[in-house]
């Protein structure tokens, strides 16, 4: 990350957008040397930064010229087995050269998951796969079942537009320090897996001095097998800009950027038409609802990276630069967007603040349980017998979302990832230990994470499973760190070479490996990596064990 | 127990503390058990290492001149937040430490962390130590030694071991094989050099070091720095010196000769070879920064045309001649001019490439042995406004402040001035303040590299500074935006100013000047406004008609706003030779002598004359154009020139021939056979800076040690040596040639230079005034200015003669500057591998110009101006505006010289390089000239 860069890129106004213009220069799936060059004379840097920034992302670096279809390769969908045939039948249609992958698009309950021409489909038959690249019209959305148990928070029907953004009207006739006592009171926390206090970050970026302030929603949800976000995005879009608003109304920022992954093409319409929507009624825009309070946001559509759900990455990506993950301190409320203070937040994590606005932080935070306030979206995927979107109490038994929302699993299952692929394993047999809140999971030596569920079928090798997640690590590493850069290969190798040659793993050196990743990595991708792993060691010795030397 | 009682005395003494009483505490942490102070806001790295050394825990990402960044983690500790609690691995290096905290440094699970981590990173790294050029000298060797890495126990697995080698360029090399991937090389792009030529492509355990988009050294935007080469903790980017290699070498420290920034060298040598430059890191001036010319550009000292041996011109033929030989003539030669014509038939042009005491004593040779104030230098042609204007305004004719100060400044303005290429080191420095939002106003015709980053860029026509900075005063007045105290305590002359300004015609100031008023309002808003405001000038400030008179402008800028006497504010020209200020400050002018005492004041007439034991004239001597003048007319017999090229350097060359030709005895003293050497009776070979030793003063008048690295090449001698030679045997009694020694003489009679001695410089020299007790001065004019009051002064703009006679025929402006390869005439730099990189002079062109001439990129075009004219490739660039052309005068093959005028200064007689009436066409003769074909 480069201080001069932020500056630099942040000269100009968030609707100048240097990582936008090198996204929309890749008109044939990566931008040419040339526009990279004007655009780098343009934003006064390197032509070698435009080019490093470009050649980061899987939808713009120069592999990607030509590709028209990307095939899902997230956890879920591996874990359903339904990608090898999917490849064979769209290969029918598409020669081998022009697909790619992309790394879950969030049709975990249905898999068979591919985007196309910049959509995405799942659980498509051959003959609507046909259908589909004969170029008639087609046109088939996924479902999912929403459901709730206790308070419902966000699931629950807000009525109209003027009816959510009539709590946004009383929110302004508060002061600043009125509406965030509300939300320190409330005790929410962040939904991004830190469980972080929003109220926390809010005052830190209320108390920076400084004229120009951002609210950035980290809408990346690239954890394989979560879609808890997309439903919030999709269908509680207001719910996600007024949490930004009111941000921004607390901390005096102007600006709000939603940076939303590429893999979710319809979460990033629905959210610019949700903008446009509120715009034209006039709940955005300068001196919004005469509170004399300014506020504008600036859709930013990603393009491809996992680690970009790290919030110092995600600021790097929105400013142009390549997104590595950046060090800390300084905190993004100090020094976050161009250099400037910052409070960056999850999708869910926002999504709450109108909840509490209208009912108040009290009636939040008796919601859940003492150190959990409020509730929690869960997501199960096709291994359950009614996958969807679930939202529960902080508190609440896992096996009631398991089986009472969930219906149960429709195949034998013998563990679960919940959280998203840094978070644990859970083996099936402990699901009745725990609770749906942080503490819980902590205590398991297990994360709640994403609260994401993913079920690893009886008969799927653990040993594959982990080099899968040694697989996904490597490719989404962005290569700062060198545990995390070296380690995630090396891991990958050797369960492979485990798994495929006369080749046993010393468990001294395989222990050693996980200790780096785990104590040296720079953030939660390389150091999270070492928990499902360790889980897997302690739970499943016994499967694991051949590939080990004795 | 040492560090017990350290401690203890630190809190009695209320260290840390914000009242005296010592009643507040030292905030301590705990190293592996051991309490020791903290300061605020250090990472624990840097608390370490003051508690522990250099090298408490090894690093590889880290480098002393670079943000901290934690991509390696080798430099990770265990921290618990109170004794006994919970610890957690961080990396030091950007983990803040914290109050009470216990550090671990070493316990056994950092050292398996460590262990591990460098064992991944021999995974993907050539095992070729022995044969590797930073053999003994490589950080990750180091660290593995360290960490005590036996073998690699993974498989074998993915590799980079393939990647080829770049060795396509005069300077850098890579060898990405050897990578790690600590990004230092990147970082040091950005963050020393603020070029972003390198970047990382790729992600993660693919992603590569690249140059511009990927492409090799030789075809990127590199500047040739080697900050990437010297950051690199393995052989990764190196140079072609392979300056990193561990030779059996000796580092010597010395100053750089190329410009007036004064950057520190560590000059690796053995034996009579050069083997590498590098740029120490402690140097206050360029920590660890330096730029092509003085990180690389030094082999000229062996070059085969160096002179090596006295030249006596016979039959129109230069044979070599013996030392006595050459003196000989030069003493009968001299003596007959002085017995037959008087001293005034004889002058002295001096060099500000040489040391202060080398300078020193060519004015005392002119005054004390020749008996003639006709001395004079380079900054004739420079900045000789610079210290006449500012003397006028200020009473001292230097910097005032020091360019550290820019930590401490809001506002930059750059008056002409191009520091990227002409002072790369503070050019980079200001780059990087800009980047990070200090306002900075640049106030050139050329779109320079600073420009783009200026928040007001006013490209004005060439010559028409002074009808800016009126507007600029102006509007600051109508605004009220003046300091009214400090001009009421400390400037006089300002109701007769602002009744002048005040009633400026701004219409026609912005037809003269082709800028809208309202750019100059806001920019003079800018300045006025921002609480601490910089300025820095260069000679596209002095070489101008009105030179002087701009330079006063600068000054009341300055006073008007109060932006003078404290950190971050002042008047700071960019002195150009490594030299030109000390040569000014040991008395190389005729009016001034050492010290800047007026020499046709009779009380400092009798001051130098009892100190120099010799009788002085009274009379102010000739100035460079005059001695030109005077040779001209037939008075001026003989004349002695040491490293100043006047023929490819001074206007008019024709001229400047014409007027050595008629000069009975021409001595020059040179490191070159120079285009003015040619036209000498004896050249003398002179040493060059790696061979002598003395102190250079830079342009924030820092007076450094210069060390001497070898033996003079050949039979040449320091320049210093030389003089004391003639001077005994013209019989003056003059100790021979010592730095310490000429230091001592030195303070005895310059006032500002009564504190120096040659030890106390020691490694970063000292900022004159120097008191007696050896405290230096970083801001002048605190308290009172020199002269007592600021003295504001008002001057109308006036248009150059050169526009008025010759605009109708010659309706283009050329301006003259110079690049950042090239060093003025280029006889040194011409013979390096910079002649690689800029192989030529090229003239900068409008596209609407050139389409309106057809003339297209890389053509030859003819450049032609009432004295000559010139043939020189095209450079279509929107760098200029339409009407404006700009080059370089670096080669003699061009000799853009040709075409500049006679007109100077009005007051100081610096000529007008910058404002030269030409006419542009294609030129007759097709041809463009191949890379390479243009050397030595």
């Amino acid at each position: 990350m480069s201080k001069n860069i932020s500056y630099l890129t942040g000269r100009k106004s968030p609707t100048d957008n240097l990582f936008e213009k090198i996204s929309q220069a890749a008109v044939e799936g990566t931008p040419t040397k040339e526009d990279l060059k004007n655009l780098a004379d343009e934003f006064l840097i390197g032509a070698a930064n435009t080019y490093g920034t470009a050649t980061f992302y899987d939808f713009l670096k120069p592999e990607n010229k030509g590709k028209e279809v990307y095939i899902c390769n997230g956890s879920a969908c591996l874990c359903a087995g339904t990608q090898d045939d999917l490849k064979d039948n769209i290969e029918k249609h598409v020669s081998a050269d022009k697909i790619g992958h992309m790394t879950c698009l969030g049709r975990c309950h249905e898999n068979g998951a591919f985007n196309y021409n910049g959509e995405n489909y799942s659980n498509l038959k051959a003959s609507e796969i046909a259908d589909l690249f004969s170029e008639k019209v087609f046109s088939k959305k996924d479902k999912y079942t929403v459901g709730y148990v206790g308070t419902p928070v966000l699931t629950k029907e807000w009525g109209s537009t003027d009816d959510i953004y009539a709590i946004l009207k009383s929110t302004l006739k508060q002061s600043r320090d009125e509406v965030l006592t509300e939300i320190v009171t409330a005790n929410v926390r962040g939904r991004g897996g830190a469980g972080f206090p929003m109220g926390f970050k809010l005052e830190g970026c209320k108390n920076e001095k400084s004229d120009r302030k951002f609210i950035v929603c980290n809408a990346d949800e690239g954890d394989p097998g979560a879609y808890t976000d997309r439903y919030l995005l999709e269908e509680r879009p207001h719910l996600v800009l007024m949490g930004m608003i009111i941000a921004g109304y607390v901390v005096g920022a102007e600006w709000g950027i939603v940076y939303i992954r590429g893999e979710y093409p319809e979460s990033v319409t629905v959210i610019q038409n949700a903008v446009q929507e509120i715009l034209n009624a006039g709940y955005l825009g300068d001196d919004i609802l005469g509170s004399g309070f300014n506020f504008h946001f600036k859709v930013i559509k990603a393009q491809g990276a996992y680690i970009c759900g790290e919030e110092t990455a995600l600021l790097s990506s929105i400013e142009g630069q390549r997104p590595e993950v950046r060090i800390r301190p300084p905190y993004p409320t100090q020094q976050g967007l161009f250099n400037l203070p910052t409070v960056v937040n999850n999708v869910e994590t926002l999504a709450a603040i109108p909840f509490v606005m209208k009912h108040g932080g009290d009636h939040y935070r008796k919601i859940g349980t003492t150190k959990s306030s409020g509730t929690k979206l869960m997501s199960l995927d096709s291994s359950f017998k009614n996958p969807g979107v679930y939202e529960v109490e902080m508190g609440t038994p896992l096996k009631t979302v398991l089986n009472d929302l969930g219906g149960g699993f429709a195949k034998k299952i013998k563990a679960l990832h919940i959280g998203g692929p840094l978070c644990g394993l859970v083996p099936v047999w402990m699901v009745d230990d725990l609770t749906v809140d942080f503490e819980s999971f902590n205590q398991h030596n297990f994360l709640l994470g994403h609260a994401s569920v993913v079920g690893i079928p009886e008969n799927f090798p653990m040993v594959q499973y982990l080099e899968h997640l040694f697989e996904f690590t490597a490719a989404e590493s962005c290569g700062k760190c060198f545990p995390c850069r070296l380690g995630s290969v090396r891991g990958q190798e050797l369960l492979n070479k485990a798994q495929n040659e006369d080749y046993k793993i010393s468990r001294e050196l395989f222990d050693d490996l996980v200790e780096t990743l785990e104590k040296g990595s720079l953030c939660a991708l390389g150091g999270g990596l070492p928990l499902p792993v360790k889980n897997a060691l302690e739970h499943f010795e016994g499967e694991l064990s051949e590939y080990f030397k004795k | 127990m040492i560090i017990d009682k350290k401690i203890q005395e630190l809190q009695s003494n209320g260290h840390n503390g914000q009242n005296g009483n010592g009643s507040v505490q030292v905030k301590l942490a705990n190293i592996n058990g051991r309490p020791y102070p903290i300061e605020k806001g250090e990472t624990i790295l840097t608390f370490l290492r003051r508690h522990m050394g250099e090298n408490p825990v090894p690093t590889l990402c880290d480098a002393p001149n670079l943000d901290p960044f934690g991509s390696c983690r080798v430099c990770s500790v265990e921290v618990a937040r109170e004794q006994g609690g919970a610890v957690k691995t961080m990396a030091s290096c950007h983990t803040p430490v914290g109050e009470g905290q216990h550090i671990f440094t070493d316990t056994a699970s950092v050292k398996r962390l460590r262990k591990n981590i460098i064992e991944l990173v021999l995974t993907d790294h050539p095992l070729d130590c022995l044969t590797c050029e930073v053999n003994g000298n490589c950080e990750l060797q180091d660290v593995a030694a360290q960490v005590g890495i036996r073998g690699v126990r993974y498989p074998d697995g993915k590799t980079h071991l393939d990647r080829e080698k770049d060795l396509s360029h005069p300077y850098m090399t890579s060898d990405l094989s050897k990578c790690i991937n600590c990004y230092r090389c990147v970082r040091a792009c950005d963050e020393v050099q603020g070029e972003f030529v390198l970047s990382m492509a790729g992600r993660g355990f693919d992603s590569k070091i690249i140059k511009g988009m990927d492409t090799s050294f030789f075809e990127s935007d590199c500047v040739s720095c080697g900050a990437c080469s010297q950051a690199c903790p393995t052989s990764a980017i190196s140079d072609i010196f392979e300056s990193k290699a561990l030779k059996i070498a000796e580092k010597t420290r010395t100053v750089c000769t190329y410009c007036g920034v004064g950057c520190n060298l560590e000059v690796s040598h053995s034996g009579d070879e050069i083997h590498s430059i590098q740029a120490p890191y402690d140097a206050a001036v360029n920590g660890g920064h330096t730029c092509l010319k003085g990180r690389y550009a030094f082999s000229f000292y062996d070059h085969p045309e160096r002179l090596r041996n006295p030249l006596i011109k016979k039959n129109g033929k230069f044979v070599e001649a013996t030392w006595d030989e050459a003196y000989d003539l030069i003493v009968s030669k001299l003596n007959a001019a002085k017995s037959k014509f008087g001293s005034d038939s004889i002058a002295g042009i001096s060099s500000s490439r040489c040391t202060n005491e080398e300078n020193y004593l060519m004015q005392k040779f002119i005054r004390a042995v020749i008996g003639t104030n006709n001395i004079d230098g380079c900054a004739r042609v420079c900045h000789s406004p610079t210290a006449l204007g500012m003397q006028r305004a200020f009473g001292t004719g230097a910097a005032t402040n020091s360019i550290e100060d820019l930590e401490f400044t809001n506002c930059m303005m750059v008056i002409g001035a191009n520091p990227s290429d002409g002072h790369p080191v503070t050019g980079a420095k200001l780059k990087q303040y800009a980047m990070k939002g200090t306002k900075l106003i640049v106030i050139d015709p050329r779109k320079t590299e600073l420009a783009k980053y200026a928040d007001y860029h006013l490209p004005l026509r060439p010559g028409t500074n002074v009808a800016v900075l009126n507007m600029m005063l102006h509007y600051i007045l109508k605004e009220g935006l003046e300091d009214k105290n400090f001009i009421a305590d400390r400037a006089e002359g300002f109701d007769d100013f602002r009744k002048e300004i005040l009633n400026l015609d701004i219409a026609k100031m912005e037809e003269v000047s082709g800028l809208d008023r309202n750019l100059v309002r806001e920019a003079a808003i800018c300045y006025a406004t921002s609480g601490n405001a910089m300025s820095f000038h260069g000679l596209g400030v002095t070489e101008h008609f009105q030179g002087t008179y701009t330079v006063q402008l600068i000054a009341d800028l300055a006073i008007v706003t109060g932006n003078i006497g404290r950190r971050g504010v002042g008047v700071n020209p960019l002195r150009g030779q490594n030299n030109v200020q000390g040569s000014a400050d040991m008395g190389v002018q005729p009016h001034q002598g050492a010290g800047y005492m007026d020499i046709t004041k009779p009380n400092n007439q009798k001051l130098y004359e009892e100190f120099y034991r010799r009788p002085l004239p009274l009379e102010i001597g000739l100035k460079i154009p005059e001695m030109f003048e005077a040779a001209l007319e037939g008075n001026l017999k003989a004349i002695w020139i040491i490293g100043e090229d006047v023929v490819q350097t001074d206007p008019n060359t024709q001229k400047v021939i014409k007027a050595l030709e008629a000069t009975d005895f021409v001595v020059v003293q040179e490191l070159f056979m120079t285009e003015t050497a040619k036209y000498a009776d004896v050249v003398l070979p002179g040493a060059s800076f790696l061979e002598k030793s003395g102190t250079f003063t830079n342009g924030e008048r820092r007076v450094q040690r210069v060390n001497a690295i070898l033996d003079p090449v050949g039979n040449s001698k320091p320049d210093g040596q030389i003089i004391v030679d003639v001077m005994n045997r013209m019989g003056y009694d003059q100790p021979d040639y010592t730095p310490d020694g000429m230091l001592e003489e030195i303070s005895q009679i310059v006032p500002f230079f009564k504190g120096i001695t040659w030890e106390r410089l020691g490694k970063n020299g000292l900022q004159w005034p120097v008191a007696e007790d050896g405290t230096d001065t970083q801001i002048l004019h605190e308290e009172t200015f020199k002269r007592g009051l600021g003295k504001v002064s008002f001057f109308p703009f006036e248009e150059t003669a050169e526009i008025k006679e010759h605009q109708k025929d010659y309706p283009f402006i050329l301006t003259t500057n110079r690049n950042l390869e090239h060093y003025n005439c280029g006889a040194m730099t011409r013979r390096t591998n910079n002649v690689q990189i800029s192989t030529e002079d090229l003239l900068w062109i409008n596209p609407n110009d050139a389409e309106s001439k057809g003339i297209k990129d890389g053509e030859m075009v003819c450049i032609e101006s009432p004295r000559g004219k010139v043939d020189i490739k095209a450079w279509v660039t929107d760098g200029v505006k339409p009407g404006i052309l700009s080059t370089t005068f670096h080669f003699p093959e061009i000799m853009v010289n040709n075409l500049t005028s006679d007109i100077m200064d009005s007051q100081a007689m610096c000529p007008e390089y910058k404002v030269v009436a030409v006419n542009i066409r294609k030129a007759r003769k097709v041809g463009m000239r191949k890379i390479g074909e243009v050397t030595s």
